[in-house]
């Protein structure tokens, strides 16, 4: 195939794609970012109110400090899965994957009222403590930053899981047995060849779920207390509660703002992985 | 009884395998099998694929565990030591180097796990390095240098901490012929000046041919035959190993009570030495090269064979001319001889007689 026809190939295999993005996402997103400048008049005036509002910079540190904080514990717990699933053999993988990807098909809604069951003063967790010591303990677990990076972790976890586990099944065997008859212990592997070798992938994942939960709304929202309300419903608080479109507006471009320049390394990244 | 303890302990083999045998559920890697390598000794392990010769690498290297049997490492037991305290180097197919890591740092790698100082590694590696002639390339990195370049770390990788074994899984096989002679020789000058042990996995048989002290012929997962590469090429034990190793032109008869050996289109030719009763079948291999053509009217020496037939087909191969020939009997000859020139290279009909002296004849085990 020469090269035109490989262009044509790809034009006619993406314009659905390219298409349907386009006109479903961009024309809303543009009316969006309409409404956040033309108030009565044209004007930048809801982006200052909203960048020197007291509610938005709380709300940004607890979006900034929430998708920071679960990512990185999603990495550290996924990481270990994913290096538990390197290690078995490739059936048994299999099914482990199931495992691992069951709870990320099952509804962010279920998984948030379980969680309230399994958190909750009278849940699943503080009556067995209870049962325990035998004293009634009611550990506040939910409405709170617990709940909240609980709920969130368990979200992300599957999603870091596969990009990492996909950067350790590329690691060639033959370099950890080379290691090993070099006389190196498994922490030194590890250290030496395990890690370096996927912290590409474990980047990538970081990166990519960070993005992600930037926007994240219904575990905050139910999960989360008054104080660890994240952007997205601040969102929703000046469009239902406050019936503000234009600061509505303005925060969601910011946060599309933000997404966009954490999202762009990533891209740049992949950019340069498919190159080489 | 046998008492293989005794056996593997003595010190003068630099590692003795006792009823060493490696099962998967009901399928046998590996038949118990002994075996002794000296101190010093270039060893191959050669076989086709499936023949057990990785297994047996991988249970010396500790990569695998063995169902029965035992491993002595310089008199030592080593059947159940992980693969890090057994103190073996092993060079890859695949160079297996690390490719985050610059060749000075894969280099330094073992010295590193073993704590050495600073000091130390850096005088150790830029000798190994210095070996291996890969001076000046300490910062590059795996994927910066050729295939040929990227093994020769890993062999300098492997004699930077002087291990008293070094197992080489098939190391020259991803690489082309000409590199692939280059590195034979470097390999085999680096076992001259470090004496080092060497057991070298192949399934080329000119690289065992050309390398080795021993070879070790594996079939079906056991020994078939272990010898020098003299004698397997010229007294192979059976017709595996005569096929194997070289070409090989094999004649199947019966002996008759005068000494003569009856073959196909009730022709005889003398039997080879080794006292046959009447009636034995035989097998009888002659190398090709062993094998002689000359013209219908040319004289033949004293205790020639001679069978005369017509030429097949003329190969020229560069420096040897590979010949066959359809004998009266039926039988199909192999000859090869040094190639000359088109016009005086035999043509494909022509009449001919093949002859070959009958000390050059092995009688194969059947």
């Amino acid at each position: 195939m020469n090269r035109i026809s490989i262009i044509r190939a790809q034009a006619i295999f993406m314009s659905p794609a390219v298409l349907a993005a386009t006109l479903l996402i961009l024309p809303p997103l543009l009316y969006v970012f309409y409404t956040s400048v033309y108030g009565p008049a044209l004007s930048l005036a809801a982006y200052g109110q909203v960048l020197t509002s007291k509610l938005f910079r709380q709300t940004l540190t607890t979006t900034l400090v929430v998708a920071g904080l679960s990512s990185l514990l999603s990495l550290l717990l996924g990481f270990v899965v994913a290096l538990h699933l390197a290690r078995q053999p490739a059936r048994r993988r299999a099914f482990l994957t199931v495992l691992v990807l069951l709870p990320f098909w099952t509804s962010v809604l279920v998984k948030c009222f379980a969680f309230t069951v399994i958190l909750g003063r009278e849940g699943i967790i503080n009556s067995m403590l209870s049962w325990i010591f035998g004293i009634k303990i009611q550990l506040p677990l939910v409405l709170n930053m617990v709940g909240l990076l609980v709920g969130m972790t368990n979200f992300l976890i599957p999603l870091v899981v596969l990009p990492v586990l996909a950067s350790l099944l590329a690691i060639d065997s033959a370099i950890y047995r080379a290691a090993a008859i070099m006389g190196a212990k498994p922490a030194r592997i590890f250290w030496t060849v395990t890690l370096p070798m996927s912290l590409p992938g474990l980047l990538a994942g970081l990166l990519s779920i960070f993005v992600m939960s930037l926007g994240a709304f219904i575990v905050p929202s139910l999960l989360g207390g008054p104080q660890d309300q994240m952007l997205s419903s601040l969102v929703a608080f000046y469009n239902r509660e406050v019936l503000d479109w234009q600061k509505a507006s303005a925060i969601s471009v910011v946060l599309l703002g933000m997404v966009f320049i954490f999202a762009a390394p990533l891209a740049l990244w992949r950019r340069r992985k498919l190159k080489a | 009884m046998r008492d293989e303890t005794v056996l593997g302990r003595d010190t003068a083999h630099a590692i003795a395998l006792t009823g060493i045998s490696k099962m998967y559920g009901l399928v046998t890697a590996l038949h118990p099998t002994d075996l002794s390598v000296d101190k010093g000794e270039f060893l191959t392990l050669l076989g086709p694929s499936g023949s057990g010769k990785t297994t047996l690498l991988n249970l010396i290297a500790g990569a695998i565990g063995p169902t029965t049997g035992t491993i002595f490492l310089d008199g030592r037991d080593i059947t159940q030591m992980p693969p890090r305290d057994r103190g073996i180097g092993m060079v890859f197919q695949n160079y297996a180097l690390m490719p985050h890591m610059t060749v000075f740092d894969n280099v330094a790698y073992p010295l590193r796990a073993r704590r050495q100082p600073a000091s130390t590694i850096r005088a150790k590696v830029t000798e190994a390095l210095e070996r291996v002639g890969l001076r000046g390339f300490e910062d590059r990195k795996p994927r910066q240098l050729s295939g040929g370049q990227q093994q020769r770390v890993g062999i300098a990788r492997c004699i930077v901490y002087s291990p008293a074994i070094i197992m080489m899984d098939e190391p020259l096989g991803a690489l082309d012929k000409n590199l692939r002679e280059q590195l034979q020789s470097e390999i085999k000058r680096l076992h001259k000046e470090l004496g080092t042990t060497i057991i070298y996995v192949t399934h080329d048989q000119e690289e065992a041919l050309n390398m080795s002290d021993r070879i070790c012929l594996m079939s079906a997962g056991q020994i078939t035959q272990l010898g020098t590469p003299d004698e397997l090429y010229f007294q192979p034990r059976n017709r595996f190993v005569a096929e194997f190793i070289g070409e090989s032109n094999l004649i199947s008869g019966r002996t008759n009570g005068n000494g003569q050996l009856m073959i196909a289109g009730n022709r005889s030719i003398p039997v080879p030495a080794g006292g046959w009763t009447d009636g034995a079948e035989l097998l009888v291999m002659v190398r090709p090269e062993r094998v002689q053509i000359c013209d219908m009217d040319e004289p033949v020496k004293e205790g020639s064979n001679v069978l005369s037939g017509e030429i097949g087909t003329t190969s020229f191969v560069g420096g040897m001319t590979r010949v066959t020939v359809q004998t009266e009997n039926g039988l199909n000859m192999t000859a090869r001889m040094v190639s000359g020139r088109a016009e005086s290279r035999p043509q494909a009909g022509a009449r001919v007689r093949v002859c070959w002296s009958s000390s050059d004849m092995v009688v194969l085990e059947t």
